[in-house]
């Protein structure tokens, strides 16, 4: 195992091609989640064109890294402004932003960025540590498994997408999974749903559907929404480079803190559903509880920036696990990164296992390393960072538009495909604007061919027995599961009081 | 009309849904067994997802109907009289964020439409007259009539996302970008 761990972080650190696509995926990374309203799963959506054709190493390191780094500069704007970047950076802002009114801006966006870098690190650790661990689990699964584990994926998916909605995520999931039947049947020979249509034979383009779901719905929404992302003062926006390495320090000052918050983050990252929100707050909620003095959180305590930026990042780490060693993706991020490393090449699941493990290995190191330099890359350039936060959405809008147009293009090099690219907006805009949840129809596209696979076989080997496989009652139930509780969290009496505290 | 689209609009995304997996399923019933076995096992379920989703969207039109002219802190209150079996009233004084005041209906419906106008112009534009034209039409009026940047500034931004874009696909990538079926005419018939 130790051979296969260096060499490939030898491999990756000497080919001058991964690290430089790495450094342009940290960049990138570090631009789109400065900007509030563009998240990470948008723009991996909007880099998987760049990324097609590449090989599949270098491919998969660059859109890690560009995701994986995204939330390290989510906070900039909620310590300066207090606008979170994403929903995950909303815990940060709770005492960041009273940090940077008070003078101490600095100091807090030091100890968030580090806090991040660290979390980010220690995510990755665990995921390294926990690879031994599940190896017996993965190697156990059969076809019967698999199918199983796609409808569980989406499941959770969908659960992410809030108790009320897990019908509508399930009924997206499954359109997904329906669309991904276009094209020509395996099996019998059939063209399905494709007509005289040659450009359909080959099935839908997953890069035109990414793109037509996340990418022109956010953007139409934008330029209906209009104006500036962020209206506060840009006096706000000012700090020293002093503060900034006094907020550094204060991580191995509460090296304690870091240890628990990132194990807190790496393991919510590793149950698929519990979302980006829930390892910040978990993190934050816990740094309040263990703190002598409470009483200073919300007022401006750095260790209430510190906790949610150490669990949210290592949660990276952690969704990592479920995402590359059983497909199913720990977040609505990890979906589209999932349906992104698919078009590269990288099937999920326990290959990644037997063949994979330098690829697994390099993007573990990818984590490490990326954070790193995210860290650093930051620090410097974080005063100019702040000023991104301040562009007029409708400025955007343009640029990324033609971005994803000319992604669903060249692609397959087809113009039939910028149809498609329409068809499916107008779906994904709906979704947007009604409220549906839109990550469980990535995973439904990503997955459908390998559970129509899957599927077959198992009903090869074992009929419609195959329900009553062991591992296959568990895969049930806990679907099963997933959606009662679902039900339950949306009608018990309680549900107003959450909604007000979250409001609080 | 208008008030009776709205009322039903919840139910537009689960209708449209319907008719998909309705429409697919149709179709997927001419095909032979093995073919149109993922389509069924997939789209039957799926159909009875949306019938119950259809049933749940009715149910929250009720409850919203209920609801109306109550704040969160009324409907909260009246949530927990009911479980502890007495009344219950919530002193929450003025920390409650206020509600972030939204668009009107018709402001909202035209801004998406002059939104999709644009989108849908830049498609039809690069099928008809291919990339090298469309994106930089489209660029400067949507910068210029609806970012209401400066000319100057949208003729700067749009030399350069053009060069950048072109350059990055066809000069380093090698990847021919669609010239539009109209182009093309024209330089067939100018002998280009």
């Amino acid at each position: 195992m130790f051979d296969i761990m260096f060499s490939s972080l030898y491999a990756m650190l000497t080919s001058p091609q991964t690290m430089g696509l790495m450094l342009i995926g940290v960049f990138c990374g570090l631009l789109v989640g400065v900007v509030p309203g563009i998240g990470g799963r948008l723009s991996i959506a909007l880099a998987i064109p760049f990324v097609f054709g590449m090989e599949k190493v270098a491919g998969a390191v660059f859109l890690l890294t560009m995701h994986a780094v995204n939330g390290t500069s989510g906070q900039i704007s909620s310590i300066m402004f207090g606008v979170p970047g994403d929903g995950d950076d909303a815990a940060t802002t709770i005492d960041g932003y009273p940090m940077a009114k008070k003078g101490e801006a600095g100091r807090a966006l030091g100890a968030s960025v580090t806090a991040s870098g660290v979390g980010g690190v220690f995510g990755a650790a665990v995921l390294a540590l926990m690879i031994p661990v599940i190896e017996p689990v993965v190697m156990a699964f059969s076809p019967a498994e698999f199918f199983l584990m796609a409808m569980l994926g989406i499941t959770f998916i969908a659960f992410l997408a809030g108790g009320g909605q897990i019908f509508k995520g399930i009924i997206v999931g499954f359109l997904g999974l329906i669309l991904a039947t276009v094209g020509t049947d395996p099996y019998t020979g059939t063209p399905r749903f494709a007509g005289d249509y040659l450009f359909l034979w080959d099935g839908l383009s997953l890069v035109t559907a990414v793109l037509a779901v996340f990418a022109i719905p956010e953007m139409i929404a934008l330029a209906v929404r209009g104006g500036s992302i962020s209206s506060v003062s840009h006096e706000t926006a000012k700090f020293s480079y002093r503060q900034l390495f006094e907020g550094v320090l204060e991580v191995p000052r509460n090296w304690w803190l870091a240890v628990r918050c990132s194990v807190i983050g790496s393991v919510v990252g590793m149950i698929p559903g519990l979302g980006s929100n829930t390892a910040a707050w978990l993190a934050y909620g816990h740094a309040v509880q263990t703190s002598k003095t409470p009483e200073r959180f919300g007022k401006g305590a750095v260790e209430g920036v510190m906790a949610p930026e150490f669990s949210s990042n290592a949660r990276e780490g952690g969704s990592l696990l479920p995402t590359l060693f059983f497909g199913i993706p720990g977040s609505s991020g990890m979906a589209v990164l999932m349906g992104a490393f698919i078009i590269l090449g990288i099937q999920p699941g326990p290959t990644m296992m037997t063949q994979e493990m330098p690829l697994v290995w390099t993007l573990i190191w990818a984590l490490v390393v990326g954070n790193l330099i995210a860290v650093g890359f930051l620090m410097v350039i974080m005063r100019w960072a702040a000023v991104l936060t301040f562009v007029n959405g409708a400025m955007l809008v343009p640029f990324i538009i033609v971005l994803a147009v000319v992604g669903s293009y060249v692609n397959e090099g087809q113009w039939e495909n910028l149809v498609v690219l329409v068809i499916i907006s107008v779906v994904g805009y709906g979704m947007l604007r009604f409220n549906w949840p839109r990550a469980p129809f990535v995973i439904g596209l990503v997955l459908g061919r390998v559970s129509e696979e899957s599927l077959h076989k198992a009903l090869g080997l074992w009929g419609w027995q195959f329900f009553l496989r062991p591992l296959s009652l568990i895969l049930v139930g806990l679907i099963v599961l997933t959606i009662a509780f679902a039900i339950y969290k949306n009608t018990r009496p309680s549900k107003n009081l959450s909604q007000l505290s979250v409001a609080q | 009309m208008m008030s009776t689209l709205s009322k039903y609009s919840n139910s537009f995304m689960t209708l449209l849904m319907l008719a998909i997996f309705g429409s697919m399923v149709l179709v997927a019933s001419r095909y032979p067994a093995g073919a149109r076995f993922m389509p069924f096992v997939l789209g039957f379920p799926a159909l009875a997802l949306c019938f119950l989703q259809l049933f749940l969207d009715a149910r929250e039109r009720h409850a919203t109907k209920q609801a109306q002219g109550k704040s969160d802190v009324e409907l909260a209150e009246e949530r927990v009289s009911k479980a502890v079996g007495h009344e219950v009233h919530f002193d929450v004084g003025n920390i409650l964020i206020p509600a972030e005041e939204g668009l009107s209906q018709g402001e909202q419906l035209r801004r998406e439409a002059i939104a999709w106008s644009y989108f849908l112009a830049l498609i039809v534009g690069i099928v008809l007259f291919g990339f090298h034209t469309a994106v930089p039409v489209f660029i400067v009026a949507f910068l210029r009539f609806r970012a209401k940047a400066s000319w100057l500034l949208t003729l700067g931004l749009t030399a350069i996302a053009c060069f950048v874009l072109f350059y990055a696909f066809e000069y380093v990538l090698h990847i021919t970008l669609h010239t539009g079926f109209i182009t093309d005419r024209i330089l067939e018939s100018m002998g280009g």
